[in-house]
């Protein structure tokens, strides 16, 4: 046990030291310093690894280490986990920068500063004090802006990196809030102990209002912030200024601190109901907001920037539902598959100024051209049948068979709906492609997505196991995010009317080209909502005018004052 | 004769309106080592004169409760002031008062002489890092207001490093003492005066990143200036790196 928690320490250890000696003695040799950096987080990675998989072998119980009076480390299932994906991710963002940043000044600088936001993000993930905690979540804003202020001759690097900073600084403060709720309420800062006083008395009030509840509010507000949840996602899609692998590693690692937290205090929202509540009506408006804006927009970093405020907003609403390990089990897979596509943007980018790349292929004809090439398609009432059916036939048999005890919970219930949402969604979307043989399409994508449908149920599920070995703390997460059923019902009844009526909508307005036949008053709505959207809902707007009015009063304070 | 003293450490432990006086003084020394000196001397100096007039002795007149909105007001007052200030020397001024300003929250608190002495020490340090980098740029570049002639940490990397530094140490970043003062203020009083303070945190970070956004970025247009010398940036680094050992050394005992 000793020496597993002296391997634990070296894990955010030695990015930290590999940061150092690069600062100190290689700040001017830029191969040395490359292979430094990424040894070290190869080593880390490893490291990483080992421990998972000690911990998966032999199922230790969770230890805190204390390191010094510096601060102190819990080695539990949730940091062993977000330790090996950190490292992994940011392992590949260091190999991909060794040559991606050769021509950039302060190359030495650069990597010293990724492995000392690696060390930051091992430290966060794994700290097992409010004050620990608290330090690294706000080092991390702090990292962040110089990292995407790394190119320090272009003004909108800066400009950028400033709303990152800001931003972060907002959602830092919530969580010094809850810190001194805690430690005010449970007279620790310890988060074990803090977690098992919860258990014992959960009904101690601040205020007249439960503080499990008030401090899981804070909290929500917090990983609303760092997870770029509406209206505080501005700064996300705006962060391609920095250097891509920065982009990379925010977008894959950083971005996704909102559902750490959420996982980290597990045990309090297990007791803050109203909290999960909101965080599920955040969560679902940043995912459609995200999602909607990333269509409308015709710069790839940018839509790939909406792209994960959508999935984030898809995360969080996962923790609102208490499904809590889901969460995790998303933000790693979106983190690998985000860093996947930033990393590519910029071959892509190249191709497409090279030679436009447009295939001459059917599926290219259909969808940008909007134009079928050839009129053949499976008969309606066919395709409607296999799209609304399949899906839920799919979902639910693999859920069904994989984990009974959770079927009939209402987070469970919410998943799976969405989850039928989006398969018909891609069914449809199949089916709207013409193709020479429509039934080879149809049944290749039905395989693919039966698939991916059982792969994912038993792969978070068992993933949900680690985490969460102790059954009853995922029923009570379940049980904590409940409604009423009459409310809950509604609920869904409410949201399938919205995405049935949405298919309609598309289906109607491309058989009849209703947005070409659009006329008086219809039409100034429609240029309306379209002048809303292409403005970005004027969020960054109303900030800016915001934050001019506070500059002038300090301005005149100042004059009034003859600075001093 | 108590709130005689008392008014009296206002002018020496930046208190509004006392603050003003310290300001205009601290402004009128003629060199940047000269103020920063001064910024460290001064606040001891109005601790020892508090020393004869605790806050017990105030307390009949029910004056607590005030006396810390009003010292959080003022620090508030200097917070916002600090967003609109592009001159280093005058930032740093600012951005000290409004640390220091906490020093009678704490004090009304009945907090201990050594935890106010290592408060004001806390946002002393970076201050006066801060304003002799501010005499330094007076001296090279004939005016330390940033964002005239574009970024500086290409033309003078050592002085732009030393200022980030102090810069981040003074609107309380960990790992810097400041943070650590933060919290111990903060643990100290019920949370709802976190309400007051924290809406603080968020503007020394808005005020650092304007001060940033013009000391670092874009192309530098001015004449070729000489950087600070090797071993000054050794010793503002020593000096800020035992400041952090110190004060991670100390946040042990925070729980």
């Amino acid at each position: 046990m000793i020496a597993t928690g002296m391997l634990a320490v070296l894990v955010p250890v030695l990015p930290m030291m590999s940061a150092a000696v690069l600062l100190a003695f290689l700040r001017t040799s830029r191969r040395p310093a490359a292979r430094l950096s990424v040894g070290a987080m190869s080593v880390t990675l490893t490291l990483a690894l080992t421990l998972l998989a000690h911990h998966i072998l032999t199922g230790d119980a969770p230890v805190v280490v204390s390191v010094g009076s510096v601060g102190s480390l819990w080695i539990d299932p949730l940091s062993l986990v977000l330790w090996t994906f950190v490292s992994g991710i940011s392992l590949i963002v260091h190999i991909y920068s060794v040559r991606y940043m050769i021509e950039e000044p302060g190359y030495a600088r650069f990597f010293a500063l990724l492995d000392l936001m690696t060390a930051v993000i091992l430290v966060m993930v794994s700290a097992a004090d409010l004050l620990t905690l608290l330090v690294a979540w706000f080092l991390v804003g702090v990292l962040l802006y110089f990292l995407l202020g790394h190119d320090h001759r272009r003004p909108a690097a800066g400009r950028y990196a400033f709303w990152t900073q800001i931003t972060y600084r907002f959602g830092d403060l919530p969580l010094w809030f809850a810190a001194l709720i805690l430690v005010h309420a449970y007279h620790s800062v310890s988060l074990p102990v803090i977690f098992s006083r919860i258990q014992s008395a959960p009904h101690v009030q601040l205020w007249g209002v439960p503080v499990p509840e008030l401090v899981g509010f804070l909290l929500a507000t917090a990983a609303f912030a760092r997870s770029a949840q509406f209206p505080l996602h501005i700064w996300l899609p705006y962060t391609m200024d920095g250097p891509t692998p920065v982009s990379a590693l925010m977008h894959a690692g950083i971005v996704n601190a909102g559902g750490f937290l959420f996982n980290r205090f597990a045990p309090l929202f297990e007791h803050a109901a109203w909290a999960l509540h909101w965080a599920f009506g955040m969560g679902l408006a940043t995912a459609l907001i995200g999602s909607g804006l990333m269509l409308m927009q015709n710069d790839i970093k940018r839509s790939l920037g909406y792209s994960t405020m959508g999935q984030m907003g898809f995360m969080v609403m996962e923790c609102g539902l208490g499904a809590f390990p889901l969460a995790v089990f998303h933000l790693i897979a979106h983190g690998f598959f985000k860093a996947s596509l930033f990393l590519g943007a910029g071959d892509i980018i190249g191709d497409a100024r090279a030679h436009d790349g447009v295939p001459p292929d059917p599926i290219y004809t259909s969808v940008v051209e909007r134009r079928p090439a050839k009129p053949s398609r499976l008969p309606w009432l066919v395709a409607a049948s296999l799209t609304v059916l399949v899906p839920v036939v799919v979902l639910s048999l693999s859920h069904f068979f994989v984990a009974e005890h959770f079927f009939f919970e209402q987070g469970v219930v919410v998943l799976l709906f969405f989850g039928w949402v989006t398969g018909a969604q891609a069914l449809f979307a199949a089916h709207k492609m013409s193709q020479q043989d429509p039934w080879r399409l149809m049944i290749g994508i039905l395989a693919s997505f039966v698939v991916i449908v059982v792969g994912y149920t038993l792969i978070s599920h068992y993933f949900g196991k680690l985490l969460y070995p102790d059954e009853q703390v995922t029923l009570a997460l379940y049980g904590a995010a409940s409604i009423h059923q009459v409310s809950f019902d509604a609920l869904v009844l409410f949201l399938a009317v919205i995405f049935v009526g949405g298919w309609a909508l598309t289906f109607f307005a491309d058989s009849f080209e209703l947005g070409r036949n659009i006329g008086g008053r219809g039409r100034g709505v429609y240029l309306g909502v379209y002048a809303l959207l292409s403005r970005e809902l004027y969020v960054a707007d109303i900030y800016e005018r915001l934050s001019q009015i506070v500059l002038q009063w300090s301005r005149r304070l100042n004059v009034w004052l003859r600075w001093c | 004769m108590d709130i005689v003293l008392t008014l009296l450490a206002t002018l020496l432990v930046p208190l509004f309106p006392g603050s003003w006086a310290f300001n205009r003084l601290i402004a009128s020394l003629p060199t940047g080592l000269a103020q920063g000196l001064a910024v460290l001397v001064l606040p001891q100096l109005g601790l020892e004169v508090l020393r004869f007039a605790p806050p017990a002795s105030l307390e009949p007149a029910g004056w607590r409760p005030w006396g810390m909105v009003w010292a959080a007001a003022s620090a508030l007052l200097y917070a916002v002031r600090a967003l609109s200030a592009r001159d280093v020397g005058i930032w740093s001024r600012l951005m000290l008062s409004s640390g220091l300003g906490l020093i009678w929250f704490v004090w009304w608190t009945g907090a201990s002489m050594q935890a106010l002495r290592i408060f004001a020490l806390s946002w002393g340090v970076p201050a006066a890092v801060a304003l002799f980098l501010a005499g330094a740029l007076v001296d090279r570049l004939g005016g330390a207001r940033l964002g005239l002639q574009g970024g500086l940490l290409e033309v003078m990397p050592r002085a732009t490093t030393a200022l980030v530094l102090a810069g981040l140490a003074l609107t309380a970043t960990p790992v810097f003492p400041a943070f650590f003062s933060l919290w111990r203020g903060l643990v100290s009083v019920t949370p709802a005066w976190a309400v007051i303070w924290l809406p603080l945190i968020f503007l020394w970070g808005w005020a650092a990143g304007r001060l940033f956004q013009d000391l670092l970025f874009g192309d530098y247009r001015g004449e070729k200036v000489a950087d600070i010398g090797v071993a000054t940036i050794a010793a503002i680094g020593l000096l800020l790196a035992v400041s952090v050992v110190l004060s991670l050394g100390a946040s042990g005992g925070l729980s």
